[in-house]
Protein backbone atom coordinates (compact mmCIF):
# COMPACT_ATOMS: atom_id res chain seq x y z
CA UNK A 1 0.00 0.00 0.00
CA UNK A 2 2.75 2.37 1.04
CA UNK A 3 4.76 1.39 -1.99
CA UNK A 4 2.18 2.37 -4.54
CA UNK A 5 1.49 5.66 -2.81
CA UNK A 6 5.12 6.74 -2.87
CA UNK A 7 5.73 5.45 -6.36
CA UNK A 8 8.40 3.01 -5.29
CA UNK A 9 9.10 -0.19 -7.14
CA UNK A 10 6.73 -2.74 -5.66
CA UNK A 11 9.21 -5.55 -6.08
CA UNK A 12 11.46 -4.29 -3.29
CA UNK A 13 8.65 -4.41 -0.71
CA UNK A 14 7.90 -7.88 0.61
CA UNK A 15 4.31 -9.00 1.16
CA UNK A 16 4.47 -8.60 4.89
CA UNK A 17 7.57 -6.81 6.14
CA UNK A 18 6.61 -7.66 9.73
CA UNK A 19 7.31 -11.34 9.20
CA UNK A 20 10.76 -10.60 7.84
CA UNK A 21 14.20 -10.15 9.34
CA UNK A 22 17.57 -9.45 7.78
CA UNK A 23 21.16 -9.59 8.89
CA UNK A 24 24.67 -9.78 7.48
CA UNK A 25 26.82 -11.86 9.77
CA UNK A 26 30.04 -10.26 8.52
CA UNK A 27 28.96 -6.93 9.98
CA UNK A 28 27.49 -8.03 13.29
CA UNK A 29 30.75 -8.09 15.31
CA UNK A 30 31.78 -4.60 14.19
CA UNK A 31 28.44 -2.79 14.44
CA UNK A 32 28.52 0.57 16.21
CA UNK A 33 26.73 3.91 16.14
CA UNK A 34 28.99 5.23 13.41
CA UNK A 35 28.46 2.43 10.92
CA UNK A 36 24.98 1.19 11.72
CA UNK A 37 23.45 3.35 8.96
CA UNK A 38 25.91 1.92 6.45
CA UNK A 39 24.96 -1.54 7.63
CA UNK A 40 21.29 -0.74 7.18
CA UNK A 41 21.81 0.76 3.72
CA UNK A 42 23.29 -2.36 2.20
CA UNK A 43 21.68 -3.39 -1.05
CA UNK A 44 20.57 -6.77 0.27
CA UNK A 45 18.55 -5.30 3.13
CA UNK A 46 14.92 -5.66 2.07
CA UNK A 47 13.87 -2.84 4.41
CA UNK A 48 16.08 -0.31 2.64
CA UNK A 49 14.75 1.59 -0.35
CA UNK A 50 17.82 2.52 -2.38
CA UNK A 51 16.06 5.42 -4.12
CA UNK A 52 15.93 7.27 -0.76
CA UNK A 53 17.57 10.63 -0.23
CA UNK A 54 20.35 9.13 1.92
CA UNK A 55 21.53 7.05 -1.02
CA UNK A 56 21.29 9.99 -3.44
CA UNK A 57 23.48 12.10 -1.14
CA UNK A 58 25.93 9.23 -0.83
CA UNK A 59 26.04 8.53 -4.57
CA UNK A 60 26.56 12.22 -5.40
CA UNK A 61 29.20 12.57 -2.64
CA UNK A 62 27.34 15.50 -1.13
CA UNK A 63 27.49 16.76 2.43
CA UNK A 64 25.20 14.53 4.57
CA UNK A 65 23.76 17.70 6.10
CA UNK A 66 22.11 18.33 2.73
CA UNK A 67 19.52 15.73 3.70
CA UNK A 68 17.73 18.43 5.69
CA UNK A 69 17.16 20.44 2.52
CA UNK A 70 15.74 17.60 0.49
CA UNK A 71 12.19 16.41 0.38
CA UNK A 72 11.11 12.81 0.15
CA UNK A 73 12.08 9.52 1.68
CA UNK A 74 14.91 9.35 4.19
CA UNK A 75 16.23 7.17 7.02
CA UNK A 76 17.50 8.51 10.35
CA UNK A 77 19.11 6.87 13.35
CA UNK A 78 16.49 7.48 16.01
CA UNK A 79 17.75 5.72 19.10
CA UNK A 80 20.90 3.95 20.19
CA UNK A 81 21.50 1.64 23.10
CA UNK A 82 25.02 0.44 22.57
CA UNK A 83 26.02 -2.19 21.81
CA UNK A 84 22.87 -4.17 21.29
CA UNK A 85 20.00 -1.99 20.06
CA UNK A 86 19.62 0.59 17.30
CA UNK A 87 16.37 2.08 16.08
CA UNK A 88 16.18 3.51 12.57
CA UNK A 89 13.24 5.52 11.35
CA UNK A 90 11.99 5.77 7.79
CA UNK A 91 10.32 9.10 7.22
CA UNK A 92 9.02 11.39 4.52
CA UNK A 93 10.54 14.86 4.71
CA UNK A 94 8.36 17.74 3.59
CA UNK A 95 10.65 20.59 4.66
CA UNK A 96 13.67 21.09 6.93
CA UNK A 97 11.27 21.24 9.89
CA UNK A 98 8.51 18.86 8.96
CA UNK A 99 8.66 15.09 8.62
CA UNK A 100 6.10 12.29 8.65
CA UNK A 101 7.31 9.02 10.18
CA UNK A 102 6.55 6.02 7.99
CA UNK A 103 8.09 3.08 9.84
CA UNK A 104 10.58 2.19 12.55
CA UNK A 105 13.16 -0.56 12.30
CA UNK A 106 15.05 -2.01 15.20
CA UNK A 107 18.39 -3.71 14.95
CA UNK A 108 18.81 -6.00 17.89
CA UNK A 109 22.02 -8.02 18.11
CA UNK A 110 22.61 -7.18 14.45
CA UNK A 111 19.30 -8.53 13.17
CA UNK A 112 16.98 -6.01 11.55
CA UNK A 113 13.23 -6.15 12.11
CA UNK A 114 10.44 -3.78 11.31
CA UNK A 115 8.60 -2.54 14.41
CA UNK A 116 4.94 -3.45 14.08
CA UNK A 117 2.29 -0.76 13.98
CA UNK A 118 -0.40 -0.69 16.63
CA UNK A 119 -3.06 -2.19 14.39
CA UNK A 120 -0.87 -5.23 13.71
CA UNK A 121 -0.12 -5.69 17.41
CA UNK A 122 -3.78 -5.51 18.37
CA UNK A 123 -4.79 -7.73 15.48
CA UNK A 124 -2.26 -10.32 16.41
CA UNK A 125 -3.23 -10.24 20.09
CA UNK A 126 -6.93 -10.46 19.34
CA UNK A 127 -6.32 -13.30 16.93
CA UNK A 128 -4.31 -15.30 19.43
CA UNK A 129 -6.87 -14.68 22.18
CA UNK A 130 -9.71 -15.79 19.96
CA UNK A 131 -7.69 -18.75 18.79
CA UNK A 132 -7.08 -19.92 22.34
CA UNK A 133 -10.70 -19.48 23.33
CA UNK A 134 -11.77 -21.40 20.28
CA UNK A 135 -9.37 -24.24 20.90
CA UNK A 136 -10.48 -24.47 24.51
CA UNK A 137 -14.05 -24.80 23.36
CA UNK A 138 -13.05 -27.41 20.82
CA UNK A 139 -11.14 -29.35 23.43
CA UNK A 140 -13.86 -29.24 26.06
CA UNK A 141 -16.50 -30.24 23.55
CA UNK A 142 -14.46 -33.34 22.74
CA UNK A 143 -14.90 -34.51 26.36
CA UNK A 144 -18.64 -34.16 26.33
CA UNK A 145 -20.55 -37.39 26.12
CA UNK A 146 -24.16 -38.02 25.51
CA UNK A 147 -26.09 -41.02 26.60
CA UNK A 148 -29.80 -41.30 25.85
CA UNK A 149 -30.63 -42.33 29.38
CA UNK A 150 -28.16 -40.18 31.34
CA UNK A 151 -28.10 -37.11 29.14
CA UNK A 152 -24.83 -35.09 28.85
CA UNK A 153 -21.82 -35.87 30.98
CA UNK A 154 -18.04 -35.33 30.99
CA UNK A 155 -15.71 -38.15 30.08
CA UNK A 156 -12.04 -37.43 30.69
CA UNK A 157 -10.69 -40.96 30.92
CA UNK A 158 -10.95 -42.41 27.44
CA UNK A 159 -9.04 -39.61 25.68
CA UNK A 160 -6.39 -38.67 28.24
CA UNK A 161 -3.51 -40.50 26.56
CA UNK A 162 -4.29 -38.79 23.32
CA UNK A 163 -4.24 -35.35 24.88
CA UNK A 164 -0.95 -35.80 26.66
CA UNK A 165 0.65 -36.77 23.40
CA UNK A 166 -0.50 -33.67 21.61
CA UNK A 167 0.47 -31.51 24.54
CA UNK A 168 4.01 -32.78 24.48
CA UNK A 169 4.27 -32.16 20.80
CA UNK A 170 3.01 -28.64 21.05
CA UNK A 171 5.04 -27.49 23.99
CA UNK A 172 8.39 -26.70 22.36
CA UNK A 173 6.71 -24.53 19.77
CA UNK A 174 5.41 -22.08 22.32
CA UNK A 175 7.46 -18.98 22.82
CA UNK A 176 5.66 -16.82 25.31
CA UNK A 177 6.72 -13.22 25.48
CA UNK A 178 8.57 -12.23 28.61
CA UNK A 179 6.89 -10.27 31.38
CA UNK A 180 9.07 -7.26 30.44
CA UNK A 181 7.96 -7.35 26.82
CA UNK A 182 4.31 -7.56 27.74
CA UNK A 183 4.50 -4.80 30.31
CA UNK A 184 6.48 -2.61 27.96
CA UNK A 185 3.81 -2.84 25.30
CA UNK A 186 1.06 -2.36 27.88
CA UNK A 187 2.81 0.78 29.04
CA UNK A 188 2.98 2.08 25.47
CA UNK A 189 -0.69 1.30 24.96
CA UNK A 190 -1.55 3.12 28.19
CA UNK A 191 0.41 6.11 27.04
CA UNK A 192 -1.41 6.15 23.74
CA UNK A 193 -4.80 5.96 25.41
CA UNK A 194 -3.84 8.92 27.59
CA UNK A 195 -2.75 10.84 24.52
CA UNK A 196 -5.79 9.95 22.47
CA UNK A 197 -8.64 9.33 24.94
CA UNK A 198 -11.50 7.12 23.84
CA UNK A 199 -14.28 9.11 22.27
CA UNK A 200 -17.23 9.70 24.60
CA UNK A 201 -20.24 7.73 23.46
CA UNK A 202 -23.20 9.95 22.63
CA UNK A 203 -25.34 10.68 25.71
CA UNK A 204 -28.64 8.81 25.74
CA UNK A 205 -31.47 11.17 25.04
CA UNK A 206 -33.76 12.09 27.92
CA UNK A 207 -37.02 11.33 26.13
CA UNK A 208 -36.98 7.63 25.19
CA UNK A 209 -39.68 7.98 22.53
CA UNK A 210 -38.46 5.26 20.16
CA UNK A 211 -35.78 3.24 21.93
CA UNK A 212 -35.23 0.72 19.14
CA UNK A 213 -34.71 3.33 16.50
CA UNK A 214 -32.39 5.34 18.67
CA UNK A 215 -30.27 2.32 19.32
CA UNK A 216 -29.65 1.73 15.66
CA UNK A 217 -28.97 5.40 15.11
CA UNK A 218 -26.35 5.40 17.80
CA UNK A 219 -24.78 2.36 16.34
CA UNK A 220 -24.58 4.02 12.96
CA UNK A 221 -22.95 7.19 14.22
CA UNK A 222 -20.52 5.20 16.26
CA UNK A 223 -19.51 3.26 13.18
CA UNK A 224 -18.96 6.46 11.29
CA UNK A 225 -16.79 7.72 14.12
CA UNK A 226 -14.61 4.69 13.92
CA UNK A 227 -14.09 5.06 10.23
CA UNK A 228 -13.11 8.69 10.31
CA UNK A 229 -10.81 8.10 13.22
CA UNK A 230 -8.92 5.41 11.45
CA UNK A 231 -8.43 7.69 8.53
CA UNK A 232 -7.24 10.59 10.61
CA UNK A 233 -5.01 8.92 13.10
CA UNK A 234 -3.85 5.42 12.58
CA UNK A 235 -2.45 4.88 16.04
CA UNK A 236 -5.64 5.68 17.91
CA UNK A 237 -6.99 2.70 19.82
CA UNK A 238 -10.22 1.36 18.41
CA UNK A 239 -13.27 2.34 20.44
CA UNK A 240 -15.44 -0.31 21.98
CA UNK A 241 -17.73 -2.10 19.65
CA UNK A 242 -21.02 -1.35 21.37
CA UNK A 243 -22.08 2.07 22.52
CA UNK A 244 -22.30 2.31 26.28
CA UNK A 245 -25.89 3.30 26.68
CA UNK A 246 -27.10 1.03 29.43
CA UNK B 1 23.13 50.40 -47.89
CA UNK B 2 24.78 47.33 -46.49
CA UNK B 3 27.12 49.41 -44.41
CA UNK B 4 24.25 51.36 -42.95
CA UNK B 5 22.55 48.14 -42.01
CA UNK B 6 25.66 46.91 -40.24
CA UNK B 7 26.04 50.16 -38.39
CA UNK B 8 22.54 49.70 -37.05
CA UNK B 9 23.32 46.18 -35.98
CA UNK B 10 26.38 47.33 -34.10
CA UNK B 11 24.31 49.83 -32.22
CA UNK B 12 21.47 47.40 -31.65
CA UNK B 13 23.44 45.26 -29.20
CA UNK B 14 24.83 47.07 -26.16
CA UNK B 15 27.66 45.23 -24.51
CA UNK B 16 26.98 44.51 -20.81
CA UNK B 17 29.87 42.31 -19.82
CA UNK B 18 32.50 39.90 -21.06
CA UNK B 19 31.41 36.28 -20.57
CA UNK B 20 34.20 34.11 -21.85
CA UNK B 21 36.70 33.29 -24.51
CA UNK B 22 36.99 30.11 -26.50
CA UNK B 23 39.34 28.88 -29.18
CA UNK B 24 37.42 30.52 -31.99
CA UNK B 25 35.39 33.23 -30.37
CA UNK B 26 34.80 35.67 -27.54
CA UNK B 27 31.35 35.86 -25.98
CA UNK B 28 29.71 38.96 -24.52
CA UNK B 29 26.50 39.49 -22.66
CA UNK B 30 24.56 42.25 -24.38
CA UNK B 31 21.24 44.01 -24.40
CA UNK B 32 19.18 44.09 -27.56
CA UNK B 33 18.07 47.72 -27.69
CA UNK B 34 15.13 46.99 -29.96
CA UNK B 35 13.52 44.27 -27.87
CA UNK B 36 15.15 44.93 -24.48
CA UNK B 37 16.10 41.23 -24.36
CA UNK B 38 19.38 40.05 -22.93
CA UNK B 39 21.38 38.15 -25.53
CA UNK B 40 24.78 36.55 -25.95
CA UNK B 41 26.94 37.88 -28.76
CA UNK B 42 29.59 35.49 -30.00
CA UNK B 43 32.28 37.33 -31.89
CA UNK B 44 34.24 34.99 -34.13
CA UNK B 45 37.98 35.54 -34.11
CA UNK B 46 39.68 36.18 -37.40
CA UNK B 47 42.36 33.64 -36.56
CA UNK B 48 45.51 33.09 -38.55
CA UNK B 49 45.97 34.40 -42.04
CA UNK B 50 45.67 30.87 -43.39
CA UNK B 51 42.26 30.44 -41.81
CA UNK B 52 41.18 33.82 -43.04
CA UNK B 53 42.05 32.77 -46.59
CA UNK B 54 39.39 30.07 -46.39
CA UNK B 55 36.86 32.74 -45.64
CA UNK B 56 34.68 32.47 -42.63
CA UNK B 57 35.64 30.16 -39.78
CA UNK B 58 34.29 26.65 -40.30
CA UNK B 59 32.62 26.17 -36.91
CA UNK B 60 30.89 29.51 -37.21
CA UNK B 61 29.72 28.59 -40.68
CA UNK B 62 28.24 25.33 -39.37
CA UNK B 63 26.39 27.17 -36.64
CA UNK B 64 25.03 29.79 -39.01
CA UNK B 65 24.06 27.24 -41.63
CA UNK B 66 22.26 24.83 -39.33
CA UNK B 67 20.83 27.02 -36.61
CA UNK B 68 19.07 29.34 -39.03
CA UNK B 69 16.80 26.47 -39.96
CA UNK B 70 16.33 24.99 -36.52
CA UNK B 71 13.75 26.26 -34.11
CA UNK B 72 13.00 24.32 -30.95
CA UNK B 73 12.50 25.24 -27.33
CA UNK B 74 15.43 23.05 -26.32
CA UNK B 75 17.91 24.19 -28.94
CA UNK B 76 19.85 27.43 -28.63
CA UNK B 77 18.24 30.06 -30.81
CA UNK B 78 20.37 31.98 -33.31
CA UNK B 79 18.72 35.39 -33.26
CA UNK B 80 20.90 37.37 -35.59
CA UNK B 81 24.15 37.36 -37.53
CA UNK B 82 26.06 40.44 -38.53
CA UNK B 83 29.49 41.33 -39.78
CA UNK B 84 31.74 44.24 -39.10
CA UNK B 85 35.02 44.74 -40.92
CA UNK B 86 36.29 41.19 -41.29
CA UNK B 87 34.53 39.99 -38.12
CA UNK B 88 31.40 37.94 -37.89
CA UNK B 89 29.20 38.05 -34.81
CA UNK B 90 26.44 35.61 -33.91
CA UNK B 91 23.64 36.63 -31.58
CA UNK B 92 22.18 33.87 -29.41
CA UNK B 93 19.62 33.47 -26.63
CA UNK B 94 21.31 34.42 -23.37
CA UNK B 95 21.77 31.42 -21.09
CA UNK B 96 22.74 31.86 -17.43
CA UNK B 97 24.62 28.65 -16.87
CA UNK B 98 25.23 25.12 -18.12
CA UNK B 99 25.01 21.59 -16.79
CA UNK B 100 28.75 21.41 -16.12
CA UNK B 101 28.50 24.29 -13.64
CA UNK B 102 25.40 22.74 -12.08
CA UNK B 103 27.01 19.32 -11.74
CA UNK B 104 30.13 20.78 -10.12
CA UNK B 105 28.25 23.00 -7.66
CA UNK B 106 27.97 20.76 -4.64
CA UNK B 107 25.53 23.03 -2.86
CA UNK B 108 23.03 21.77 -5.44
CA UNK B 109 21.21 18.51 -4.92
CA UNK B 110 20.26 16.76 -8.11
CA UNK B 111 17.19 14.75 -7.22
CA UNK B 112 15.65 12.17 -9.52
CA UNK B 113 12.98 14.72 -10.42
CA UNK B 114 15.61 17.31 -11.39
CA UNK B 115 17.57 14.80 -13.44
CA UNK B 116 14.37 13.71 -15.15
CA UNK B 117 13.65 17.29 -16.13
CA UNK B 118 17.13 17.84 -17.61
CA UNK B 119 17.03 14.53 -19.47
CA UNK B 120 13.56 15.20 -20.88
CA UNK B 121 14.62 18.57 -22.24
CA UNK B 122 17.87 17.20 -23.65
CA UNK B 123 16.10 14.32 -25.36
CA UNK B 124 13.37 16.57 -26.76
CA UNK B 125 15.94 18.90 -28.28
CA UNK B 126 18.04 16.06 -29.59
CA UNK B 127 15.01 14.24 -30.98
CA UNK B 128 14.17 17.31 -33.04
CA UNK B 129 17.77 17.53 -34.21
CA UNK B 130 17.94 13.88 -35.21
CA UNK B 131 14.55 14.00 -36.95
CA UNK B 132 16.03 16.80 -39.06
CA UNK B 133 18.99 14.61 -40.02
CA UNK B 134 21.50 16.48 -37.92
CA UNK B 135 24.10 15.01 -35.58
CA UNK B 136 25.34 17.28 -32.84
CA UNK B 137 28.64 15.42 -32.38
CA UNK B 138 29.76 17.35 -29.33
CA UNK B 139 27.27 16.69 -26.56
CA UNK B 140 28.69 17.22 -23.07
CA UNK B 141 27.43 18.90 -19.89
CA UNK B 142 29.24 22.09 -20.88
CA UNK B 143 27.15 22.35 -24.08
CA UNK B 144 23.80 21.84 -22.39
CA UNK B 145 22.92 25.42 -21.49
CA UNK B 146 20.39 26.30 -18.81
CA UNK B 147 18.75 29.66 -18.20
CA UNK B 148 17.43 31.05 -14.94
CA UNK B 149 13.91 29.81 -15.63
CA UNK B 150 15.22 26.26 -15.88
CA UNK B 151 14.96 25.82 -19.66
CA UNK B 152 17.70 23.63 -21.05
CA UNK B 153 18.93 24.31 -24.57
CA UNK B 154 21.48 22.35 -26.54
CA UNK B 155 24.22 24.71 -27.63
CA UNK B 156 27.47 24.85 -29.60
CA UNK B 157 26.73 23.51 -33.05
CA UNK B 158 30.34 23.94 -34.14
CA UNK B 159 30.69 20.23 -34.87
CA UNK B 160 27.11 19.53 -35.91
CA UNK B 161 26.63 17.95 -39.32
CA UNK B 162 23.99 16.50 -41.57
CA UNK B 163 23.98 12.73 -41.59
CA UNK B 164 22.37 9.98 -43.59
CA UNK B 165 24.21 9.99 -46.91
CA UNK B 166 25.25 6.36 -47.28
CA UNK B 167 28.62 7.05 -48.87
CA UNK B 168 29.75 10.01 -46.86
CA UNK B 169 32.87 9.47 -44.81
CA UNK B 170 32.97 11.37 -41.54
CA UNK B 171 35.81 12.00 -39.21
CA UNK B 172 35.86 9.97 -36.02
CA UNK B 173 37.71 12.72 -34.21
CA UNK B 174 34.52 14.20 -32.83
CA UNK B 175 32.98 14.49 -29.42
CA UNK B 176 34.98 15.34 -26.32
CA UNK B 177 36.75 12.15 -25.32
CA UNK B 178 34.87 11.36 -22.11
CA UNK B 179 31.58 11.36 -24.01
CA UNK B 180 32.87 9.63 -27.12
CA UNK B 181 31.13 6.42 -28.15
CA UNK B 182 33.18 3.22 -28.43
CA UNK B 183 32.69 2.94 -32.22
CA UNK B 184 34.30 6.38 -32.65
CA UNK B 185 37.20 5.32 -30.46
CA UNK B 186 37.58 2.28 -32.71
CA UNK B 187 37.79 4.60 -35.72
CA UNK B 188 34.34 4.21 -37.28
CA UNK B 189 33.96 6.59 -40.25
CA UNK B 190 30.29 5.93 -40.75
CA UNK B 191 28.14 6.50 -37.74
CA UNK B 192 24.76 7.75 -36.82
CA UNK B 193 22.62 9.26 -34.11
CA UNK B 194 23.85 6.59 -31.73
CA UNK B 195 27.03 8.60 -31.07
CA UNK B 196 24.91 11.37 -29.61
CA UNK B 197 22.91 8.84 -27.60
CA UNK B 198 26.08 7.47 -25.99
CA UNK B 199 27.03 11.00 -24.98
CA UNK B 200 23.56 11.50 -23.47
CA UNK B 201 24.09 8.30 -21.48
CA UNK B 202 27.41 9.62 -20.16
CA UNK B 203 25.79 12.93 -19.24
CA UNK B 204 22.97 11.14 -17.40
CA UNK B 205 25.56 9.13 -15.48
CA UNK B 206 27.41 12.32 -14.61
CA UNK B 207 24.23 13.95 -13.32
CA UNK B 208 23.78 10.96 -11.02
CA UNK B 209 27.36 10.61 -9.82
CA UNK B 210 28.45 14.27 -10.02
CA UNK B 211 31.64 12.97 -11.63
CA UNK B 212 32.32 11.84 -15.20
CA UNK B 213 31.59 8.13 -15.62
CA UNK B 214 34.53 7.49 -18.00
CA UNK B 215 37.24 10.13 -17.45
CA UNK B 216 39.72 8.62 -19.90
CA UNK B 217 43.19 10.13 -20.07
CA UNK B 218 43.81 8.94 -23.63
CA UNK B 219 41.72 7.27 -26.30
CA UNK B 220 42.99 3.86 -25.23
CA UNK B 221 42.38 4.62 -21.58
CA UNK B 222 38.88 5.72 -22.56
CA UNK B 223 38.10 2.30 -24.04
CA UNK B 224 39.67 0.61 -21.02
CA UNK B 225 37.36 2.55 -18.72
CA UNK B 226 34.30 1.72 -20.84
CA UNK B 227 35.08 -2.01 -21.05
CA UNK B 228 35.88 -2.00 -17.33
CA UNK B 229 32.17 -1.40 -16.75
CA UNK B 230 30.47 -3.19 -19.64
CA UNK B 231 32.97 -5.94 -20.36
CA UNK B 232 34.76 -6.46 -23.67
CA UNK B 233 32.87 -6.30 -26.94
CA UNK B 234 32.63 -9.55 -28.88
CA UNK B 235 31.35 -10.45 -32.32
CA UNK B 236 28.30 -11.85 -30.48
CA UNK B 237 27.20 -8.69 -28.69
CA UNK B 238 28.53 -6.33 -31.35
CA UNK B 239 28.69 -7.94 -34.81
CA UNK B 240 31.29 -6.25 -37.00
CA UNK B 241 33.32 -4.73 -34.18
CA UNK B 242 36.49 -6.51 -35.30
CA UNK B 243 36.35 -4.99 -38.77
CA UNK B 244 36.53 -1.41 -37.46
CA UNK B 245 39.76 0.23 -38.60
CA UNK B 246 41.27 0.86 -35.18
CA UNK B 247 40.00 -2.34 -33.53
CA UNK B 248 42.23 -3.99 -30.97
CA UNK B 249 41.83 -6.57 -28.26
CA UNK B 250 41.87 -5.51 -24.63
CA UNK B 251 42.63 -7.65 -21.64
CA UNK B 252 39.41 -9.30 -20.51
CA UNK B 253 37.19 -7.38 -18.11
CA UNK B 254 34.23 -8.67 -16.15
CA UNK B 255 31.25 -6.35 -16.42
CA UNK B 256 30.12 -4.47 -13.30
CA UNK B 257 26.36 -4.35 -12.66
CA UNK B 258 25.10 -0.79 -13.12
CA UNK B 259 23.15 -1.17 -9.90
CA UNK B 260 26.37 -1.13 -7.91
CA UNK B 261 27.57 2.05 -9.66
CA UNK B 262 24.31 4.00 -9.53
CA UNK B 263 23.35 2.87 -6.05
CA UNK B 264 20.45 5.28 -5.60
CA UNK B 265 18.92 4.81 -9.05
CA UNK B 266 15.53 3.16 -9.31
CA UNK B 267 14.98 0.29 -11.71
CA UNK B 268 13.29 2.50 -14.31
CA UNK B 269 16.28 4.83 -14.33
CA UNK B 270 18.74 1.94 -14.60
CA UNK B 271 16.74 0.72 -17.61
CA UNK B 272 17.23 4.08 -19.29
CA UNK B 273 20.99 4.11 -18.62
CA UNK B 274 21.21 0.55 -19.87
CA UNK B 275 19.50 1.40 -23.14
CA UNK B 276 21.71 4.44 -23.78
CA UNK B 277 25.07 2.98 -22.85
CA UNK B 278 25.14 -0.08 -25.09
CA UNK B 279 28.43 -1.00 -26.75
CA UNK B 280 26.80 -2.01 -30.01
CA UNK B 281 25.63 1.25 -31.66
CA UNK B 282 22.79 -0.55 -33.47
CA UNK B 283 21.29 -1.63 -30.14
CA UNK B 284 21.46 1.83 -28.56
CA UNK B 285 18.03 3.41 -28.25
CA UNK B 286 16.96 6.52 -30.13
CA UNK B 287 15.57 9.68 -28.50
CA UNK B 288 11.98 8.89 -29.39
CA UNK B 289 12.28 5.38 -27.95
CA UNK B 290 13.91 6.69 -24.77
CA UNK B 291 11.17 9.25 -24.25
CA UNK B 292 8.64 6.41 -24.29
CA UNK B 293 10.38 4.59 -21.44
CA UNK B 294 8.63 4.19 -18.08
CA UNK B 295 11.20 6.37 -16.30
CA UNK B 296 9.65 9.50 -17.81
CA UNK B 297 6.07 8.59 -16.94
CA UNK B 298 6.79 7.16 -13.47
CA UNK B 299 6.84 9.16 -10.28
CA UNK B 300 8.40 11.50 -9.31
CA UNK B 301 7.28 13.98 -11.95
CA UNK B 302 10.06 16.07 -13.56
CA UNK B 303 10.81 19.28 -11.68
CA UNK B 304 9.18 22.38 -13.13
CA UNK B 305 11.65 24.71 -14.84
CA UNK B 306 11.18 27.48 -12.29
CA UNK B 307 11.96 25.09 -9.43
CA UNK B 308 15.15 23.64 -10.84
CA UNK B 309 18.22 24.46 -8.74
CA UNK B 310 20.54 27.22 -9.92
CA UNK B 311 24.27 27.43 -9.21
CA UNK B 312 25.45 29.83 -6.51
CA UNK B 313 26.84 32.34 -9.02
CA UNK B 314 23.47 32.72 -10.77
CA UNK B 315 21.51 32.77 -7.51
CA UNK B 316 23.43 35.81 -6.28
CA UNK B 317 22.64 37.83 -9.39
CA UNK B 318 19.05 36.77 -9.19
CA UNK B 319 18.73 37.87 -5.56
CA UNK B 320 19.70 41.38 -6.54
CA UNK B 321 17.06 41.52 -9.25
CA UNK B 322 14.54 39.73 -7.11
CA UNK B 323 12.41 42.33 -5.26
CA UNK B 324 10.25 43.34 -8.21
CA UNK B 325 9.76 39.73 -9.18
CA UNK B 326 8.79 38.82 -5.67
CA UNK B 327 6.21 41.54 -5.53
CA UNK B 328 4.74 40.35 -8.79
CA UNK B 329 4.53 36.83 -7.46
CA UNK B 330 2.90 38.00 -4.27
CA UNK B 331 0.34 39.95 -6.21
CA UNK B 332 -0.34 36.94 -8.35
CA UNK B 333 -0.73 34.77 -5.26
CA UNK B 334 -3.15 37.19 -3.66
CA UNK B 335 -5.17 37.32 -6.82
CA UNK B 336 -5.26 33.54 -6.78
CA UNK B 337 -6.71 33.28 -3.29
CA UNK B 338 -9.23 35.95 -4.10
CA UNK B 339 -10.59 34.12 -7.08
CA UNK B 340 -10.81 30.98 -5.00
CA UNK B 341 -12.89 32.74 -2.42
CA UNK B 342 -15.21 33.99 -5.09
CA UNK B 343 -15.49 30.49 -6.37
CA UNK B 344 -16.90 29.28 -3.04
Amino acid sequence: MMASRLGMPAASIPDNPLSLSWHDSAWIPILNTANVMDYFSQGSNPFFDRTCNNEIVKMQRLNPEQLQNMTGLEYVLLHVQEPILYVIRKQHRHSPQQVTPLADYYIIAGVVYQAPDLASVLNSRLLSAVHHIQSSFEESSSFAKYHPSKGYSWDFKSQRVNIEKTKKEEKPREEPSSLFQRQRVDMLLGELIRKFPLPCPPQPKLVPSAPVKQDSENGATENKDIKTEIKQEKIKPPPEKKPRIH
Amino acid sequence: MVNLNMENKLKRYEKIEFLGEGQFATVYKARDVETENIVAVKKIKIGSRQEAQDGINRTALREIKLLQELHHKNLIGLLDVFGHMSNVSLVFDFMDTDLEVIIKDNTIILTTANIKSYMLQTLHGLEYLHLNWILHRDLKPNNLLVNSSGILKIGDFGLAKLYGSPNRINTHQVVTRWYRAPELLYGAKQYSTSIDMWAVGCILAELLLRLPLFPGESDLDQLTKIFGVFGNPTEDNWPGVKSLSDYMEFKPFTPIPLKSIFTAAGDDLLDLIESLLVLNPIKRRECSQCLQMPFFSNKPAPTLGSKLPLPQSVRKIRDIEKPSLKRKLLEAAEGGTLSKRLFF
